[in-house]
């Protein structure tokens, strides 16, 4: 029998910082060692080595048994991108509180005041959502945003398009237009690691065209966001995500979120989840 | 019996401020709008959770941080900002408590109460200060009398209100005797930190 939990991938390090003393830390609740050995990269829970994969930067183990091979990013392998490790940010919120937060525009003129957002420019447009059933992934399309500084390489306001995608419970993957490159899409992702369900750390990566911004500009940009998405995760209530209705009230703008928390009920999801109404 | 809970002073809780305050373990946002009126509401959106304590007053209405829903006075939600054209239904609405200021301090109520808050004659609010302790007020010298705890510190005369908190913390809001100089109240602000010290152990 498949465990719809143990069976996903979890981010647990990033390759380009894992030295000679490895990692310590913990997935779902269990503490979990990655390690150097003989040039590889192992990862050890309980005495039991966990299947283990390097990709997008970092390590990937699966604490039970994979149900699926990890999900594809083929943007990660176009030529021409810098591939931008950020680095973790620990959050004392649950794991899907993580991603959800990274799923909604709604808050980029509150929380991302000039930078991602400002007023009076705080309309959600119509979008698109669907949960695609022949690859299993929550996408949310044709999203518009007037954002002041969209990314490192814009100078003014622009009204900036984004794809949001959910290839597994605890990664999201935004899709966004790259203003150097009309036609490209910048990629950046927020990978997710549940130390267990109310803590978590978030590893942020990118995948991007741009040439010109220094590498530490464009860590500490995406930084500066997180850690202002910090200070609204670690004070939601619940704690928990509510997968049932009832407890928060959402609006048009929240349809992605809605297809989320959806989508991770079906999937027997609920790591970091409130299923009934308190 | 549903009571008033004393829960800060009124000079720290200016127009268009908001703060955390809890109430019998229930946390509460309580704010002043410009106007200066008092309110003190479930520390909640109803929208996705966040604390509306980290909000933001504008006018006579409290905004969450997260979305920038703003509620009104009544607690009901007023506007929206994804999408401004849209009238707020009315089943999203933060639930409301009982706020009053009477000499100069903040009193909430979780439940409707048919008593006034105590009326202190004779004396102006000097401070508050938070507790990592409980706080025995018989102990300190001070006896009960008109809804407060009354006594010295510091050779002025005082009145000490206790507002309890999770986790055997509690909150002091201290007033002094109206008539004493700035320099009482200099002592009397001395007095609380000894008593501070003391209630929590703390050697001086
Ligand atoms: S959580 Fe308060 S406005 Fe969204
Ligand atoms: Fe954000």
């Amino acid at each position: 029998m498949t465990d719809p939990i143990r069976d996903e991938w979890y981010p647990v390090a990033l390759v380009s910082q894992l030295g000679p003393e490895g990692r310590d830390t913990r997935l779902l609740g269990e503490p979990v060692r990655v390690a150097w050995q003989d040039g590889a990269i192992i990862v050890t829970s309980g005495g039991h080595t966990l299947p283990s994969q390097q990709r997008y930067g970092h390590v990937w183990a699966c604490p039970g048994t994979p149900a699926r091979p990890l999900f594809d990013i083929p943007e990660a392998d176009q030529p021409g991108r810098r591939l931008v490790d950020v680095g973790l940010v620990r959050v004392k919120c649950s794991p899907l509180r993580a991603v959800e937060n990274f799923l909604d525009i709604a808050h980029f003129p509150f929380v991302h005041t000039d930078i991602l957002g400002a007023e009076p420019h705080t309309e959600v447009g119509k979008y698109d959502v669907a949960i695609r059933e022949e690859v299993d992934e929550v996408w949310a399309t044709k999203v518009h945003f007037y954002q002041p500084q969209a990314a490192k390489s814009a100078a003014g306001g622009i009204t900036t398009e984004y794809m949001y995608r959910v290839p597994a419970p605890t990664v999201s993957i935004l899709y966004k237009t790259c203003p150097p490159r009309p036609g490209e899409w910048d990629v950046i992702t927020l990978f997710v690691q549940p130390l267990d369900e109310e803590l978590c750390e978030v590893w942020p990566w990118m995948a991007l065209f741009d040439d010109d911004t220094p590498m530490t500009d464009l860590i500490h940009f995406q930084q500066t966001i997180f850690l202002q998405d910090r200070s609204i995760l670690e004070n939601q209530l619940p704690h928990r995500l509510p997968l049932d209705p009832g407890m928060e009230i959402p609006t048009r703008a929240d349809l992605t979120s809605i297809a989320y928390r959806r989508w991770l009920k079906r999937r027997g999801y609920t790591y970091g989840a409130q299923l009934v109404a308190a | 019996m549903p009571d008033w809970t004393p829960v800060a002073l009124l000079r720290d809780l200016p127009p268009l401020v908001v703060m955390p305050v809890t109430v019998d373990g229930v946390d509460l946002a309580l704010w002043r709008s410009a106007s200066g009126r008092i309110a003190a509401w479930a520390d909640r959106c109803p929208h996705r959770g966040m604390r509306l304590s980290h909000g933001f007053v504008r006018g006579e209405a409290l905004s969450c941080i997260y979305h920038g829903w703003s509620y009104a006075q009544s607690g009901q939600c007023q506007r929206i900002p994804a999408h401004p054209d849209l009238e707020p239904p009315e089943a999203i609405r933060v639930p409301v408590h009982h706020a009053t200021e009477a000499g100069g301090v903040i009193w909430v109520a979780l439940d409707t109460v048919t008593t006034a808050p105590p009326a202190l004659a004779g004396v102006q609010p000097l401070r508050s200060v938070t507790l990592d302790a409980r706080f025995d007020p018989a102990s300190a010298g001070l006896t009960e009398s008109g809804g407060a705890w009354r006594g010295t510190l510091g050779g002025v005369a005082v009145a000490v209100l206790v507002q309890p908190l999770p986790d055997n913390r509690c909150a002091l809001h201290v007033l002094a005797e109206s008539k004493a100089s700035p320099t009482d109240l200099v002592a009397a602000s001395r007095g609380i930190e000894t008593l501070r010290r003391q209630a929590e152990g703390v050697s001086a």
